[in-house]
């Protein structure tokens, strides 16, 4: 993550320019230390850890609980050292501890890393260890100081996490983008290529199973690649895109998206599979669909050109339980609100149209 | 009607792929028709229609340069008859053409044998009616009539409604004479007017946005 990395590298920065800045307030204020030896002591341990934990920091597997814990402890150990070094009545008075701007680096370690609430809970632990060593009623500064605290502790803690929340949310973008190109590319030299050649296969093949089979696959290939149809809201779907397909199924659709809820555009698109398996065992092997689209009702039309079934036998053969097909593709119609009319004469074919309210 | 009254059919075959091109060729002088132009792309072959002015244009629909829909819409009214012959999926550019003036749409999975019919077919004047553009022009006429309708907004009337429905469903124009007890050149008219309307529409709907382009400048 190029962002963790940035974000690590600034703290590593404003350790270093809070460490030369306490350094600085030292000097001002070494002559009215009562053990400026060991003041000196302390700032030089400020930087010793200033250059491990830069160093311990810098790698992601280290930033883990031991060394936050450590980074706090240690923090804390240094702010407190203010009583043993300065005069008691001088901090009580105001004068700035040894770590000043120093101690708050812990308060954006955590919440850099978990969050507003470990920024939140790591700027209490520093705001009450600065309470601490004040001692007494605190001042105004030292009150300002520990809502400062806090409040860096949270809403770096918070900007942190909306950060990362951007940068995976781009990351996928980028990555749908460049799997949508790839597809774009594939599609076009699958286009040029392959479809070309299997609608070629198909046409002048002397063998019709194999012709069979290269417009079997063109159809199947092309849609493929076509990939989802642009303008489907969510929840709907382009009944055209279900319906089955194949060399012996002849498909007429308008021109535009037949858009039906999705559910609704299943259950139809299988009904109309178990009509078209029934055109293709009962009804001399093809089928034709022809889908209509009106503003009260989406239509489609299975017809086949077989025998057709005579008067009174399709009433017959339900009444004796045979005819599974018709009347799953009844039930499935009736919960969808819709209605299923066979029409059948001998010679003429068999035509069962399903129909179902917008 | 014949038409290798004098001399053979004369036909122009525009596509992008070669191999393919060279197979509908092939096919189409094998069946003794006379293949006067090829062309690879949709300017070359707006070109070589006006060079060679054959009878029927047979046409990709996706190509570099003009696209199918914009080639037919240049050659159609030269009176140079055209035939879409499109990949499956590509129905709502087939439309286009079909609005655009082309007669016939084949799809490029069928036979020799069908692709040879169909130019003669349209060659001789007859749309070429397959179920799926009867689908389509339906569909089309279904959507004009759910929008918003003005007297200018063509309309089917029953018996052409019920004409197409029966072709979309794959009845040939003799089966759909028989079922509904007329003439097979009457199923022909009506199957022929559907298509008129829509490319009549058309060109007025193109002729009423360029004057109103026009007036804007």
């Amino acid at each position: 993550m190029r962002l963790d990395t940035a974000l690590w590298r600034a703290i590593a920065v404003y350790r270093v320019a809070a460490l030369l800045y306490a350094a600085g307030s030292m000097a001002v204020y070494t002559d009215t230390y009562r053990r400026p030896v060991l003041g000196w002591a302390v700032l030089a341990g400020m930087a010793a850890w200033t250059a491990t934990a830069t160093w311990l920091y810098s790698d992601p597997r280290r930033r883990g609980r031991p060394l936050l814990l450590a980074d706090l402890a240690l923090t804390l150990t240094a702010l407190l050292s203010s009583v043993l070094v300065l005069e008691p009545g001088l901090v009580q008075a105001g004068d700035p501890t040894l770590t000043v701007s120093w101690a708050a680096t812990p308060v954006i370690a955590w919440a850099v890393h978990g969050g507003w609430p470990a920024g939140l809970a790591a700027g209490a632990a520093v705001g009450a260890g600065a309470l601490a060593e004040r001692g007494g009623t605190p001042s105004q500064a030292t009150v300002n100081s520990v809502v400062l605290l806090l409040l860096v502790g949270s809403v770096v803690g918070y900007v942190v996490t909306l950060a990362r929340r951007a940068e995976t949310a781009y990351a996928r973008a980028v990555e749908l983008q460049a799997a949508a190109a790839e597809r774009e590319r594939l599609s076009r030299q699958v286009h040029d290529g392959v479809l070309q050649a299997l609608a070629l296969v198909a046409r002048r093949s002397s063998d019709p199973e194999l012709a069979r089979l290269g417009a079997e696959q063109e159809r199947s290939l092309r849609r493929l690649v076509a990939g989802p149809v642009a303008g489907v809201p969510s929840g709907e779907a382009d009944l055209r895109a279900l319906l089955p397909s194949g060399a012996d199924v002849e498909v007429a659709a308008p021109a535009s998206p037949v858009l039906l809820p999705a559910a609704t555009a299943g259950e139809l698109a299988a009904a109309v599979g178990e009509a078209v398996a029934n055109a293709r065992r009962h009804g001399g092997g093809r089928a034709w669909l022809l889908v209509e689209d009106e503003p009260d009702a989406v239509t489609v039309s299975v017809r086949d050109d077989g025998p057709g079934i005579p008067p009174g036998r399709l009433e017959q053969a339900e009444a004796e339980g045979r005819l599974g097909v018709s009347r799953s593709i009844k039930g499935r119609l009736a919960d969808l609100g819709g209605t299923v009319v066979v029409d059948s004469a001998p010679g003429r074919g068999t035509e069962v149209e399903l129909r179902v309210p917008r | 009607m014949c038409p290798a009254e004098d001399g053979p059919l004369t036909v122009v075959v525009a596509d992008d792929h070669p191999i393919w091109r060279d197979a509908v060729e092939r096919d189409l002088a094998a069946a003794g028709l006379s293949v006067v132009g090829a062309a690879g792309d949709g300017d070359k072959a707006v070109r070589v229609c006006a060079a060679t002015r054959p009878q029927v244009l047979v046409c990709d629909l996706q190509m570099p340069g003009l696209s199918g829909v914009e080639v037919t819409r240049a050659v159609a009214p030269t009176g140079v008859r055209v035939l879409v012959l499109s990949a499956s999926g590509e129905q709502a550019d087939v439309l286009e053409a079909v609005k655009a003036g082309a007669t016939g749409y084949l799809v490029k999975s069928a036979s020799a044998a069908e692709l040879v019919d169909a130019v003669r077919r349209t060659a001789a004047g007859d749309a070429v009616f397959t179920p799926g553009l009867a689908g389509l022009v339906l569909g089309e006429y279904r959507r004009m009539a759910a929008g918003p309708v003005d007297d200018g907004t063509p309309r089917l009337t029953d018996r052409e409604t019920e004409v197409l429905r029966l072709v979309a469903k794959g009845l040939t124009a003799r089966q759909v004479a028989e079922r509904l007890v007329v003439s097979h050149r009457t199923v022909e008219n009506h199957v022929q007017n559907t298509l008129s309307k829509l490319q009549l529409h058309n060109r007025a709907q193109l002729v009423r946005y360029a004057l109103e382009k026009g007036l804007a400048d």
